[in-house]
């Protein structure tokens, strides 16, 4: 899997959640090649299947969200457009952000900031909410109007490149990094025989309220499920204790989100094929498609193994390529322990 | 214009490494045809302030008498500090509102390493935090390396980074780069230096203008010009809930010709011809609403004796940040107006 190429390609695609189209065009393409099946659900998740050949298999399903944060246009003043967030959206990196609104076709855009000439040096240390901030698409009212109506999204514009020797540095690598590693899972066992019947879940509106993942677990039904997510990496301004190393290994969850069989499994698994890992303990929810996904029908048992990323949400995500490789590493493992 | 604004705004200089930019503008200027030889010479290339002075004769032998202005540089950060993870920490050159920073991309040095200026996620930081702006000292650019040893192969103390922006057309009519300011001002003069013109001027090229005008000093110092005309660029916050007169001026309604600004009361005469010959031309103008800002103008008005000076600029949105915004009918105005300018010089000054 050459992950600079496939998330160059990925990253660089519009999917803020629930306008995810783009993204799960290419997604669905890069699947098919791996899978027996491909298709998407009635919400624009996309599923790719690989059968093992056994009647009544267990089903395993492993899932990565397609959607990015983005936004919302709202309305209009002088040309200027008005928007909401699609996700959680860092304010603090909207200031002079260069985005991409979705309208046909798409059309640039800035998010206005004003000048420091104009300003104190206490409006300078003050980050501004949503609500105060307009994109700038260099149209007048009636122009605006006429090509961005109320309700079209937006997303960061952006792509994904190296970072130094080991790093990739991006939008959208959560979790499109997540999907990259599924991909790469599937391409390992391209030959391996398998004793479950494997989905490949690109799920929508992660970010937002899990609808994808929520409504495709119902169609699939699986009994267990593997969410491949990131999580916080370090970086010069956050605590060790509350991030995990980039290279330090794919990060196994634990906790009540996280079947016990299933975390041991991968944490045995890791050390034995000398895996590097690391431990994330969630007290609660583990904040990915897990969560909700471990209460689908009569149950699911879930696990969640996260990809190390610093700037999380901001449009300059950033992991380690060995990291995903690991992760991928792990999983193939973990899904050819399976009987 | 916009193809050679395009290519100007490509090029990195951030005050003090101005280099990259000043060779591009001569590579121009090299492929100008003279019509006799000594047309167009070079009075200073880089010593010791690092300006390019070119002087092109004219129909009118008027001397050093006229002399324009555009400065090279543009704002961005330098490397203060490689820590022991291999994050580099920086200060900022020129005046930048360091919220348009925070996530942005940058290219460190001749070598450009691409960084971006990271932040921890906001899942990390308390709602009371998340109101407030990380001060530059606690910002840092991440270039992806492990440690400082790794680092130290890639930057060097004192590298500058400039901000990262595709240059292109956008919206209706305007246009989107990085150092807008002040590219426009150096592709009026590049375009000038392509024509006859009808008397001798002087194209300064200046070097650290947003650290404080200095190129200036020694350009206007060198050159002794009576006339100066500075093309610059200026903050337009022509923004909804902005009131009126602290918009200061607009993309679309104009060159901005400058009365008077933060650091600045210009030539009236001056100021006067500048209104008069675009009205008698039709070519829209404006003026700043706003006293704020400055430009090399400030230095070269009180050079040895002093010297007249107008300034004629474009308004531009998010100025000093990396998309910054203007409006391409403005920079070609700014072009229009400033030959008649030289036309109506050529008439007043005399020969040397």
């Amino acid at each position: 899997m050459d992950y600079e190429q496939t998330l160059g390609r990925l990253c660089a695609l519009s999917g803020p959640s629930g306008f995810e189209e783009r993204a799960a065009e290419a997604a669905a393409e890069l699947l098919r090649p791996l899978v027996d099946e491909v298709y998407a659900t009635r919400l624009g998740s996309v599923v790719g299947v690989r059968r093992c050949g056994q009647e009544d298999a267990p089903k395993l399903l492993l899932d990565a969200h397609l959607d990015e944060i983005g936004f919302i246009v709202t309305g209009h003043e002088e040309g200027f457009l008005r928007f909401a967030p699609l996700g959680g959206v860092d304010s603090r990196m909207l200031p002079d952000r260069e985005v991409v609104i979705l309208a046909d076709p798409p059309i640039s855009g800035v998010v206005a900031c004003m000048p420091p000439h104009v300003q104190t040096a206490e409006d300078m240390d003050k980050s501004l909410p949503i609500k105060d901030l307009f994109i700038d698409v260099g149209l007048s009212q009636e122009e605006a109007q006429r090509r961005i109506p109320i309700g079209t999204p937006a997303a960061y514009r952006g792509g994904c490149t190296p970072l130094g020797e080991d790093l990739l540095c991006g939008k959208a690598l959560d979790d499109r990094a997540g999907f990259a590693v599924l991909l790469d899972v599937l391409e390992r066992l391209k030959d391996e025989p398998l004793g479950v019947d494997l989905y490949v879940l690109g799920s929508t509106q992660e970010e937002t309220h899990s609808t994808g993942a929520i409504t495709a677990a119902y169609e699939i039904a699986p009994r267990m499920c593997v969410a491949v997510d990131v999580t916080h990496g370090d970086s010069p301004d956050a605590s060790k204790h509350e991030t995990f190393q980039l290279g330090g290994g794919p990060v196994i969850g634990v906790g009540p989100n996280c079947a016990v069989s299933m975390s041991g499994r991968l944490k045995a698994l890791a050390k034995q094929a000398e895996i590097p890992f690391q431990i994330e303990v969630m007290a609660g929810s583990s904040g990915t498609n897990a969560w909700p996904i471990q209460i689908s029908r009569e149950g699911v048992a879930t696990a969640v193994l996260s990809i190390p990323e610093r700037y999380m949400h901001a449009p300059v995500e950033v992991v380690h390529k060995r990291d995903l490789e690991d992760a991928a590493r792990l999983l193939a493992a973990f899904v050819g322990t399976l009987r | 214009m916009t193809d050679l604004l395009k290519k100007l705004c490509l090029l990195n200089g951030v005050s003090g490494d101005e280099d990259e930019v000043m060779y591009g503008i001569l590579d121009h200027i090299r492929t100008i045809p003279q019509k006799q030889e000594g047309e167009i010479a070079l009075l200073d290339r880089g010593s010791p302030l690092r300006n390019l002075t070119v002087f092109k004769k004219g129909k009118k032998s008027t001397g050093n008498k006229l002399m324009l202005c555009a400065h090279m540089d543009e704002v961005g950060v330098i490397i203060t500090r490689i820590t022991d993870e291999g994050f580099l920490k920086f200060d900022f050159v020129g005046g930048v509102d360091r919220r348009v920073a925070i996530g942005k991309p940058v290219v460190i040095g001749h070598n450009k390493v691409p960084g971006v200026i990271g932040l921890k996620a906001v899942h990390l930081v308390s709602r009371e935090e998340r109101k407030k702006v990380p001060k530059t000292e606690s910002l840092y650019i991440d270039i992806g390396a492990k440690d400082k040893e790794a680092a130290g192969k890639l930057v060097e103390l004192g590298d500058c980074g400039a901000f990262v922006c595709q240059p292109e057309e956008f919206g209706g009519g305007l246009f989107k780069a990085k150092a807008i300011d002040d590219r426009v001002g150096c592709a009026v003069m590049l375009k000038l230096l392509e024509e006859d013109l009808p008397l001798d001027v002087t194209f300064a090229f200046t070097a650290q203008e947003e650290v404080g005008t200095r190129g200036a000093f020694g350009a206007a110092f060198s050159v002794t010009p009576e006339i100066a005309l500075v093309l610059e660029t200026t903050t337009a916050a022509d923004l909804p809930e902005v009131e009126g007169h602290r918009r200061v001026c607009a993309p679309g309604k104009g060159p901005v010709i400058s009365y008077m600004d933060g650091a600045t009361i210009y030539d009236r005469d001056l100021f006067e011809t500048l209104r008069r010959l675009s009205e008698e031309n039709g070519i829209p103008w404006q003026t700043k609403e706003y006293i704020a800002g400055g430009n090399d103008a400030r230095t070269i008005q009180r050079t040895k004796a002093g010297v007249r000076v107008a300034a004629l600029s474009a308004a531009t949105r998010y100025l000093h940040a990396p998309a910054s915004v203007g409006s391409v009918a403005d920079f070609e105005n700014m072009l229009k107006l400033t030959r008649l300018f030289l036309s109506e010089m050529a008439q007043r000054l005399g020969e040397e």
